[in-house]
């Protein structure tokens, strides 16, 4: 019987502990307008995904840059230029691939360039050249920038705001509102 | 219904006895003779008036003065000794009512209730009769105390309030069932019962929210298609608030069972079996009602 009333006991406490852990609220996903906003940072946001990643020497390091706006305020834009800025000591630039957002009707590449200033500086210029539609709308995926890691470190790849752009088919500019960067630890 | 008419050949005060017994007590009259052998009894079972429930009278003292006085005149006595005894159980209680005849009022009363022992009412009665004619043994006495414990303070109960609590601890109602409260033990083990159903209905609605959060909380973090973010989210959103919902309703609940848990094994306690210490129960004489 008092196997029983032990087991009784700690049946409840452990109900009772259990009850009491409540998980926190955590929703920071870049690509989640309203994350970003919960942080303060307004749309639309310029962001990279994953937030933050951890790699070793020997992988590619793989950073995706979104346009995120918010659902009810969203705009047409028609070309992008993204100024982005990575820790030199421990990454090495590779390439930039076009995202799947800006590709055009026929999922052709449209017209995507990109400069690398030889130290720690990708300029990336994409313009939206459908013959259909002048213009996309909503959050989506930019680029794809790969680096590779010459040694161990920690740091954040970033964008430079006062160099980016968001342009209408008009030459019209669109403020950016935002940016987040994305930490990358190289093991 | 018997009467004893007790004549005292050296002019003490003479008494008439009338017995109102609800069993046969054997040699009841030949015991009081051979134990007041200085009086006289005679017997008459010719008389059945019996005595109704003086205190239900407005004045109890006088409630029976024209028949105590027609008996008193018919017997020639000076008094008139009523006595009853009544069965309950195990105990048995005897009135006895002693009046005068010259003015019928009601002066000594006693009413003893006590657990029934070998020849015990036989004794009351010879103890009774005695103290009012002066004549008390001592055996009667002993006799009495056969029934109290030599040493009352080495008894030990073999059912204890302490006992019927801790088994109400254990398990909610065995305590109020083993002090034989039937209805209250059920109702705490079902009240005990449904309330840890509930803590228990509650913590698994809990968990699963809990874990149904943590996945969709994962495939939010892990897709960076916006519509994919905006389902994982809503969904994790809706997971976490009822995670939460459940775990302050468990939480109320185990807070209630456990109330309820310790409340049973107080109540336990209070209902739980005690010595029943009313084994001899003696009244204070009353004198009757002179107001009246």
């Amino acid at each position: 019987m008092n196997t029983h009333r032990g087991y009784v006991l700690i049946l409840m406490g452990w109900l009772l502990v259990s009850s009491c852990t409540i998980h926190k609220k955590d929703f920071d996903n870049p690509v989640d307008f309203k994350a970003n906003e919960e942080k303060g940072i307004g749309a639309p946001t310029l962001v990279f995904y994953p937030i933050t990643q951890t790699k070793s020497l020997a992988d590619s390091i793989i950073v995706g840059a979104f346009i995120v706006f918010k659902e009810d305020s969203m705009e047409s834009f028609a070309g992008v230029h993204l100024q982005v800025v990575f820790p030199a000591t421990f990454l090495e630039f590779d390439t930039v691939t076009p995202g799947i957002f800006i590709t055009d009707t026929l999922k052709a590449t449209p017209l995507f360039t990109y400069t690398f200033d030889g130290t720690n500086t990708v300029d990336i210029f994409t313009y939206f050249l459908d013959t259909l539609k002048t213009d996309l709308i909503g959050t989506g995926h930019l680029a794809n920038i790969i680096f590779s890691a010459t040694s161990t470190g920690n740091d954040s790849i970033r964008y430079n705001l006062n160099s980016c752009e968001l342009i209408d088919h008009n030459d019209v500019v669109i403020d950016l509102k935002g940016d987040r960067g994305a930490e990358v630890i190289i093991q | 219904m018997g009467i004893l008419c007790g004549n005292n050949l050296n002019l003490r005060p003479t008494f008439l006895v009338l017995n109102h017994f609800d069993r046969k007590l054997t040699h009841a009259d030949a015991s009081l003779k051979e134990n007041f052998s200085n009086s006289v009894f005679e017997f008459d079972s010719t008389f059945y008036l019996l005595f109704d429930n003086i205190d239900e009278s407005e004045n109890p003292a006088a409630s029976n003065m024209n028949t105590v006085k027609d008996l008193g005149e018919k017997h020639k006595v000076n008094f008139v000794l009523y006595n009853k005894i009544k069965h309950d159980g195990d105990r048995f209680m005897l009135e006895g009512q002693m009046f005068n005849t010259r003015s019928g009022g009601l002066i000594y009363r006693r009413k003893i209730d006590l657990t029934n022992y070998l020849n015990g009412q036989m004794n009351e009665l010879n103890m009774w009769v005695g103290n009012v004619t002066g004549k008390i043994d001592d055996d009667w006495q002993k006799k009495r105390e056969s029934i109290l414990f030599a040493n009352p303070e080495n008894i030990k109960p073999e059912k204890t309030p302490m006992g019927a609590a801790l088994r109400s601890l254990i398990v909610p109602g065995w305590g109020q069932s083993y002090s034989e409260k039937k209805v209250s033990a059920r109702v705490w083990a079902g009240t005990e019962s449904a309330l840890s159903l509930a803590v228990l209905f509650n913590f698994l609605k809990y968990d699963e929210a809990a874990k149904n959060y943590l996945v969709n909380l994962g495939l939010y973090n892990n897709t960076n298609d916006e519509k994919e973010v905006s389902v994982y989210r809503a969904q994790a959103e809706s997971d976490w608030n009822d995670h939460v919902f459940f775990s302050e309703l468990a939480i109320a609940f185990v807070g209630a069972t456990g109330t309820g848990w310790v409340a049973n094994s107080i109540h336990a306690w209070i209902v739980g079996p005690r010595a029943y210490k009313n084994l001899y129960q003696k009244w204070d004489t009353q004198l009757p009602d002179s107001t009246g």
